[in-house]
């Protein structure tokens, strides 16, 4: 238990090649996956978006710790896949269209990846069909849109409404989030949910899909 | 009062005419999108709005040298993939003006430091000046008792080009990874910018501020958490304040973006005194509470609510009128914060520019009238 503690302190502190090492020698030495990750690498995650959130740590922190877990989470992946683990959810996550803008989606998607979500990244400039095919085609539980511009706000109503004009709307939670958007515009195009940062997004994320 | 005068004692409280009557530009959009609404096509907006002269900057390159050739590597359309001058891969709107996503830099360590960067970045290399009779013409005009515009040196930046460079990940990996590596990097930088500072000013340059590029902070705070910043960046800022000071240069701009409140204490202790531009955003900028929180030290440019110019005459009336007491004040050159956007009919636009003339330019005759269809038009 006291090398389970290393793994923790390696992802909090973003040392991806302690965190990769613990996490093979845990998995050989017949640690449960699922353990490894439900007990020690999602609360980690989460004591890293805490940090986040109270201005201890900052971008460059997270990115590191996220890169801790993604290379911890190579290493248990495989074993939990095995095992019929399932996430805690399926996330499309993508930057809506006419926006080329990425380093906030990748940072969202790098948080609700640590915090146990199954993410598929979308990429930038993403239409309604392409979230429309993911939502078909990966049995996904939330569509996450992301905007750096004002002037591409406005493609994430349009994706809601295609989504209702899909007949889909009430079937898959809808997030937004980006540096015009706002908690008051996510209500007024009708999405179910509005982040403000790339660590509160999973708080959200599981609150959406009752895993909070 | 001439738009140098005026800058000048705008940003040392000392008694002016009126204040400066200046803009951070529009979106690329926005004028294309105004032709439509009666503005004159090709024509220069500083003409045609009546601006004051904008800044002109001197000084020598400061960046790297020499850059790394431009070549367009995919065409895809309404955007191109291409590697840029500072060496990172990049896709970009052709048409429209937007921050271009990073897909690949050639910075990615020690070795293509050493291999690519290092050598564009040697301080005392004379081709960071032009030849000598265009360095002594633009010294003529740069030093001319008469000269009726602001200048600003350029000063360098100390972690906006390395980010860009890197990419945001890689450097954010970098710094913990190497960190010597990364200290080195912000070391070179502040060489070259105080290598290139010297001879500038010591050539009898005097320019009304000098002007630093960082783009260091976004919608939720800097990019660097502020032990870092302190650690590293301050140290080096406070060399090359220091070199601008002995020549009397002491109004250092940084073009700083974003949510800024966690810096600009250390900034200022670096001796950067001019934040700009003051984005309002969603975490609500506002020079005023600025001025509030850190008194006559601090000077903003910026700060106008680029969403209320959508707004209305109302809102716009309300927003210039908060603001008029600050710029009474001084230390302050309001300007719509970054650029103003394509949803702000030009109606409302020349409204405010009729406004800010009014209020915070008193109304005087020396202001330029707004929309002059025919001095634009000259200017095709």
């Amino acid at each position: 238990m006291e090398n389970l503690k290393t793994l923790y302190t390696a992802i909090v502190e973003g040392d991806a090649k302690t965190a990769k090492a613990v996490a093979e020698s845990a998995i050989a030495a017949g640690v449960p996956p699922q353990q490894l990750l439900n007990e020690i690498m999602i609360p980690a995650m989460d004591e890293v978006g805490r940090l986040f959130e109270a201005n201890e740590y900052f971008v460059p922190e997270l990115l590191i710790s996220a890169r801790a877990m993604k290379w911890a989470l190579e290493v248990i992946k495989p074993h939990l896949i095995a095992g019929g683990a399932q996430p805690a959810g399926r996330v499309a996550i993508g930057t809506v269209k006419g926006d080329l803008h990425d380093i906030g989606k990748n940072l969202v998607a790098a948080m609700l990846e640590g915090g146990g979500f199954e993410i598929i990244d979308l990429g930038v400039d993403v239409g309604a069909d392409q979230f429309l095919e993911a939502y078909r085609t990966k049995q996904v539980d939330i569509v996450a849109l992301s905007a750096l511009l004002t002037t591409t706000m406005p493609s994430m109503k349009q994706i809601i409404d295609e989504f209702k004009a899909a007949g889909v709307r009430d079937k898959v939670k809808i997030i937004v989030g980006g540096a015009p958007v706002t908690a008051e515009y996510a209500g007024e195009i009708g999405a179910d949910g509005y982040s403000e940062n790339a660590s509160s997004a999973v708080t959200l994320a599981r609150s959406l899909v009752g895993a909070g | 009062m001439n738009a140098r005068e005026r800058f000048h004692a705008m940003m040392h409280y000392l008694p002016r005419d009126r204040a400066p009557i200046m803009d951070f530009g529009f979106w690329a959009e926005t004028l294309v999108i105004w032709q439509d609404q009666g503005y004159p096509a090709g024509a220069d907006p500083d003409l045609f709005f009546g601006m004051d002269p904008q800044w002109a900057e001197c000084g020598g390159i400061v960046g790297l040298w020499p850059e790394f050739p431009e070549i367009v590597i995919k065409d895809r359309g309404a955007t191109e993939v291409v590697q840029q001058k500072d060496g990172a891969i990049v896709e970009r709107g052709k048409f429209l003006g937007s921050i271009p996503r990073h897909l690949a830099h050639t910075l990615q360590d020690r070795a293509t430091w050493a291999e690519s960067y290092a050598p564009r970045l040697r301080a005392q290399d004379p081709l960071r000046f032009p030849g000598k009779a265009t360095w002594a013409m633009l010294l003529e005009e740069w030093t001319r008792p008469d000269r009726d515009y602001p200048l600003f040196i350029r000063a360098g930046s100390l972690y906006g080009v390395a980010r860009n460079w890197f990419g945001l990940e890689r450097i954010s990996e970098i710094i913990y990874d190497d960190r010597p590596l990364f200290e080195e990097i912000v070391a070179t930088l502040a060489d070259v910018s105080i290598a290139v500072l010297e001879k500038t000013l010591g050539d009898g340059v005097r320019p009304e501020a000098a002007l630093m590029w960082e783009d260091m902070c976004y919608s939720g705070g800097p990019l660097l958490s502020p032990k870092l910043f302190r650690d590293i960046l301050v140290p080096h800022y406070k060399r090359i304040t220091a070199t601008l000071r002995r020549y009397g240069v002491d109004i250092v701009i940084v073009d700083c973006d974003g949510k800024i409140d966690a810096l600009v204490p250390l900034w200022l202790e670096a001796g950067v005194n001019t934040m700009f531009p003051i984005e309002v955003g969603k975490w609500g900028g506002d020079p005023v509470a600025f001025r509030a929180r850190y008194g006559k030290e601090l000077r903003l440019i910026g700060g106008v609510d680029k969403h209320i110019l959508a707004a209305g005459r109302d809102a716009i009336d309300r927003e210039i009128d908060r603001l008029a007491p600050l710029v009474e004040e001084g230390g302050y050159i309001p300007t719509p914060d970054h650029r103003v956007p394509p949803d702000v009919p030009l109606a409302n636009y020349l409204y405010y520019l009729e406004r800010a003339k009014s209020v915070w330019g008193r109304g005087l005759p020396n202001l330029l009238p707004t929309g002059r269809i025919e001095a634009a038009l000259v200017a095709v």
